[in-house]
């Protein structure tokens, strides 16, 4: 194997861990069409690091748009953020389910876990964007509360998925198990 | 006959034949309008159905040949769910969430029944409206043995499961599971479930496939250091699971209760140390001819339990030995061709999955049969990558199989 692939294949395994599996499509389209920008990238990307974002997070870990966010590690689905509505509502004409599954997160401003309650919006056909998969603490299907795959619509009134929001219920008193 | 004679003979008889040939050509026969074609007769050893999240339907091809073969409709839900397949019956059903305006108004479930050559709807058996909606569709619905009973998990969120004799196409009963999801049919009335609190349970039906009793075993996995998978792999009454950690769980389903016994590590020391991981959708895969397990495998660590693999780790299950490693082709420059215009086994193609990552696979399927290929998808490429199972050679790609979703289902 040359060292190009296994650079490609560490930046590939990183990437699907920590980024939407579309936005390799979408970066793959950046690369094709948008090499005259490359210069400036280094600099887009420090200005980026540095922005404060939400929770007084710094950098693509305090952007509710982004997969990155600190509050989606166990998201699965297309962000609200991104669908007309936030990381903490719904877009307009939805209906946010009142059950859910739950994550724990740490916010890395303050170094505190926190419960994440992924309540799904829902009534509309999906959003289609800012697909997000992420899986820390996520659980296999027998334990509901903690599994991602399910469409948690069916306890809405109206139970087609559109997208997922990301709202704090606490700090939590233990961090994530983890494997 | 002199040589000039021969010669203009010659002559007259070749532009005589041309003439037929040109005439031929200009004249195809014309052609029945409103022909409408059928499956063969009997199922092909090498069909795969690959049911696609964004265009709500399941698509059946010919492995051998890539071709498409037919397609049948899912309803509104996030995935289709596995199409299932009765050849004693010559049906196949499928479960589909409806609203009786479009995406909105009231909820209708259905258990759907087609013809299996004409894949025409025969009719239908309307369900409790909750049937259990994932992203994935795997495990949520199965056709016990016998082809009398199909189990159909609900969602409300709690957990039940309703069954549909399809002799009467009535459902016949709603069995509540509290605690326990997913479906691993185990016999003509009985099926397994796993449970929240670490065990599984036997659900056994009566001949009308009424409840019969639900039996449960010993916790035997730990839910939250190590929970197994609920994408688990059959054969008979025996289903086999993996944990996130790499530990193969062997369940029997064919007793009372059901009976674990002592699981083995699909990973050694050294190989979870550098990284190695279990993962993916439809992860495993199972031939029962030769015992072989096929696990897709990638490198991550804590919470990378459903990324892809660019590796399938192939095990003799009798030996519990690896036996050898096979490679997931790249599934991009096959996906983006048919978009983009390029052939992807061409030029273009090559240098594509060159220079892209292999993005690798989240689900896997083998066919039973002694000549069998490996079917491979990742969840957002629209191709399925076929091996051939045996020797791990990259036989060719299937492109334009949709755009998203985990399921495989051989029929």
């Amino acid at each position: 194997m040359s060292r190009l692939d296994r650079w490609f294949e560490g930046m590939s395994r990183q990437s699907a861990r920590r980024l939407s599996r579309r936005s390799w499509l979408s970066r793959l389209g950046g690369v094709l069409v948008g090499g005259a920008a490359l210069p400036l990238l280094p600099v887009a990307r420090a200005a980026e690091k540095n922005k404060l974002g939400e929770d007084g997070v710094k950098g693509r870990e305090g952007d509710p748009r982004r997969c990155e966010y600190w509050r989606h590690c166990a998201i699965d689905g297309f962000l609200c953020s991104c669908c007309g509505g936030s990381h903490t509502a719904c877009p307009p004409g939805t209906e946010m389910s009142p059950v859910t599954w739950i994550g724990t997160c740490r916010n890395p401003a303050d170094g505190i876990d926190y419960i994440i309650s992924y309540n799904d919006c829902c009534g509309k056909t999906f959003c289609g964007r800012c697909m997000c998969n992420r899986n820390e603490g996520e659980r296999p299907l027998y334990h509901w509360y903690r599994n991602n795959d399910i469409n948690w619509c069916g306890g809405a009134k109206a139970q087609t998925y559109s997208c997922s929001t990301a709202v704090l219920v606490k700090a939590a008193k233990e961090a994530q198990p983890e494997r | 006959m002199g040589r000039p004679s021969k010669l203009v003979a010659s002559i007259v008889l070749g532009a005589g034949l041309m003439a037929l040939t040109i005439s031929a050509r200009a004249e195809l026969p014309s052609e029945d309008v409103g022909q409408v074609l059928r499956l063969p007769e009997r199922v092909g050893d090498h069909w795969l159905w690959v049911p696609d999240r964004l265009f709500r339907h399941s698509v059946l091809f010919d492995g051998d040949s890539g071709r498409m073969l037919g397609a049948i409709d899912s309803g509104l839900q996030v995935s289709p769910r596995a199409p299932l397949w009765s050849q004693e019956r010559s049906e196949i059903y499928n479960v589909d969430t409806t609203y009786s305006r479009g995406h909105r108004g009231e909820r209708h479930d259905y258990l759907v029944i087609y013809d299996s050559r004409s894949l025409e709807v025969k009719g239908d058996v309307e369900l409790p409206p909750k049937t259990a909606d994932t992203g994935t569709g795997i495990a949520l619905v199965g056709l016990l043995d016998g082809d009398r009973f199909v189990v159909v998990l609900n969602q409300s969120p709690g957990s039940s499961v309703s069954v549909v004799d399809l002799q009467t196409r009535q459902m016949v009963a709603e069995v509540q599971t509290a605690g326990c999801a997913a479906v691993f049919p185990a016999g003509p009335s009985r099926f397994g479930m796993l449970c929240g609190d670490g065990t599984a349970i036997n659900v056994h039906l009566k001949p009308d496939g009424a409840l019969d009793r639900i039996r449960r075993s010993p916790s035997f996995f730990d839910v939250v250091d190590d929970p197994i998978t609920e994408k688990g792999v059959r054969d008979g009454s025996t289903w086999w699971f993996a944990s996130f950690g790499g530990l193969l769980y062997e369940v029997d389903f064919g007793s009372d209760a059901p009976s674990p016994k002592a699981p083995w590590p699909l990973l050694s020391k050294e190989e979870l140390e550098d990284g190695y991981r279990i993962g993916g959708a439809q992860h495993l895969a199972y031939h029962p001819g030769n015992k072989r397990l096929y696990s897709v495998t990638h490198q991550g660590g804590p919470g990378s339990h459903k990324d892809p693999g660019d590796e399938i780790w192939v095990y003799d299950l009798p030996s519990k030995t690896k036996i050898d490693v096979f490679s997931a082709p790249n599934l991009i420059a096959p996906f983006l061709g048919p978009q983009a215009g390029f052939d992807a086994e061409g030029t273009v193609g090559s240098i594509l999955s060159f220079v892209l990552p292999n993005m690798g696979v989240h689900s896997i399927a083998v066919t039973p049969d002694s000549k069998p290929l490996l079917f491979m998808r990742h969840a957002d490429l629209g191709a399925v990558g076929v091996l051939d199972a045996l020797s791990g050679e990259h036989l060719r790609d299937i492109d334009e199989t949709g755009l998203s979703g985990a399921l495989l289902v051989i029929p």
